[in-house]
């Protein structure tokens, strides 16, 4: 499925980005080229800077150096990107349904609209029930589950997802990568996705970015990038499963 | 130190410390502890406010007291609020402002009675402008550190949402998270207004502050208590009903 997108411009592309805060570089030369429906999965040691690249590849902080293009423009009734957070900073003053709706503000969409493409993902995390809620009444893997409902209601061409499931227990883990699986298939979108849990990452990937290689006085880079060529259904039961974690594994611990 | 108390309880108490204070007040006005000329009876107050009110002077410097007290803490707040968010909004204004502020803020709004005397002359606009005043630098810096303490990560998710426009983040981010802050800063304006209220009025501005001094050089005591109740009952309606709407805006949070 991935091979009509290969064919396609990218929805995004990163040439040599370097990342800092004030005088420390953190991160540098790292690459990445993104076409529709593709899924790469970036994973490193804690403090590596997989939130700030993801926060650079989304323009949300300036590279350094280096160059960072999401080519695809908001439509009138969807956004490019759209970026669920490590942290799910909800807006607090907003009930669970207007806090999905932000990113719907601006778009050409009446009310009534609004409230349905918010309705939509709050039901696929499990949560419309609790779509007038405020979010202080909801536990800290509920708000994640809005925070992703939210990213998802503006339909982006690209979705950054920074460890979007590392609040949930087992099972609705489970069934929530089940459903980036499914969303996959089912939208154009292409998903940037960080974690640190590896077999989530070979297992919903078509790449694995490893992250790594940070010394006191050398910025992190990227050290490895695995391709994922197993198929997406039943992929945890293959048998190519279990050695591709373990060599991921092996490249985090080397560096 | 009130948890062991329950609600009733609380109540009792306080009703109990507040009839014994009148009681202890008024026996000891009648066993001549107290010289009357001092302090009226407390007894006699309902007569008095009666009285007061059947003259309708009660309405009157009530209704007078209450426009310009009004006035000055609308344009106080308005004003206080708006330079306060600006100022925490935007840098170069910020910068620009900051000695000013320096300047004025340790001024006391009963210093500017000259000035408003000679701007205004001696009617209720020089009143409101006093009033004004003080409400102006509560709200100004409630709604400073307000607006100035919103965390960058609000922002950033308003940006990620396609809400970084100027005003959609002022309206979105800026303004409801420091609705807190800001309702703070007027609740305490509509208090600190009050207690410039009657000073202003003490140089022959008509309202509440007047009638006091006209009691005073007649030693009327019995009114000058009838009007500082009637101060203490409109803060406290005042800031009923502000608790009121300030618990509504607020009920997102806990
Ligand atoms: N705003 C900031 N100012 C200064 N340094 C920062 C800032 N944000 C992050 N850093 C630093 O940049 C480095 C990378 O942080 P980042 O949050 O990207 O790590 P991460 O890989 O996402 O870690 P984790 O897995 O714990 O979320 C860290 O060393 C951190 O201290
Ligand atoms: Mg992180």
């Amino acid at each position: 499925m991935t091979a009509s997108g290969m064919t396609s411009p990218p929805v995004l592309s990163a040439r040599n980005v370097s990342l800092g805060f004030a005088g420390t570089s953190i991160l540098a030369g790292v690459d990445l080229t993104l076409h529709p429906q593709e899924f790469v999965a970036i994973v490193g040691a804690s403090g590596v800077g997989k939130s700030t690249l993801l926060r650079a590849l989304a323009g949300l902080l300036a590279p350094r150096s280096g160059r960072v293009e999401i080519p695809a423009a908001n439509t009138p009734d969807t956004r490019a990107w759209s970026m669920v957070f490590q942290a799910p900073r909800l807006f607090p003053w907003r009930r669970v349904r207007s806090n999905v709706e932000l990113g719907l503000e601006g778009l050409t969409l009446t009310r009534a609209e609004r409230r349905r493409r918010a309705l939509e993902p709050l039901a696929l995390v499990g949560l419309d029930e609790l779509a007038e809620r405020w979010p202080r009444t909801l536990s800290g893997g509920q708000q994640q589950r809005v925070g992703i409902a939210r990213a998802l209601a503006v339909r982006p061409r690209v979705l950054f997802m920074d460890e979007p499931f590392s609040a949930l227990d087992a099972i609705t883990r489970r069934r929530l990568q089940q459903e980036l699986v499914d969303l996959r298939r089912r939208t154009e979108a292409a998903i940037v996705f960080v974690t640190h849990d590896i077999e989530e990452a070979v297992l919903l990937a078509d790449r694995v970015m490893v992250l790594g290689g940070q010394a006191p006085d050398r910025p992190a880079g990227v050290v490895q990038t695995f391709e994922v060529p197993l198929p997406l259904d039943e992929r945890r039961d293959h048998p190519g499963f279990a050695p591709l974690v373990q060599q991921v594994e092996a490249s985090i611990g080397n560096h | 130190m009130t948890e062991g108390l329950t609600r009733a309880q609380r109540t009792l108490y306080s009703a109990l410390g507040l009839i014994g204070f009148l009681l202890f007040w008024e026996l000891s006005l009648r066993s001549g502890l107290l010289p009357g000329s001092l302090v009226p009876l407390p007894s006699t107050i309902p007569s008095v406010l009666w009285l007061e009110l059947l003259d309708g002077i009660w309405f009157e410097v009530v209704r007078s007291s209450l426009s310009h007290y009004s006035v000055g803490v609308l344009l106080g707040s308005i004003l206080g609020i708006t330079v306060g968010m600006s100022a925490a909004l935007l840098p170069r204004f910020n910068a620009a402002h900051a000695w000013l502020a320096r300047l004025l803020r340790p001024i006391p709004p009963l210093a500017w009675i000259p000035f408003a005397i000679i701007w205004f002359g001696i009617n209720p606009s020089a009143a409101a402008f006093i009033i004004s005043i003080g409400v102006f630098w509560i709200n100004y810096f409630a709604s400073y550190s307000a607006v100035h303490s919103v965390g960058p990560g609000y922002e950033e998710v308003a940006r990620a949402f396609g809400q970084q426009r100027f005003l959609a983040r002022l309206t979105k981010v800026s303004l409801p998270a420091a609705a807190p802050g800001i309702l703070g800063g007027l609740r305490a304006g509509l208090g600190q207004g009050w207690m410039t209220v009657v000073a202003a009025e003490l140089f022959g501005i008509p309202g509440i502050g007047q009638r006091m001094m006209e009691a005073s050089s007649l030693l009327a005591t019995d009114i000058v208590v009838v009007y500082m109740l009637t101060i203490a009952a409109l803060y406290a309606t005042f800031d009923f009903l502000f608790m009121l709407v300030q618990r509504r805006l607020l009920r997102w949070q806990s």
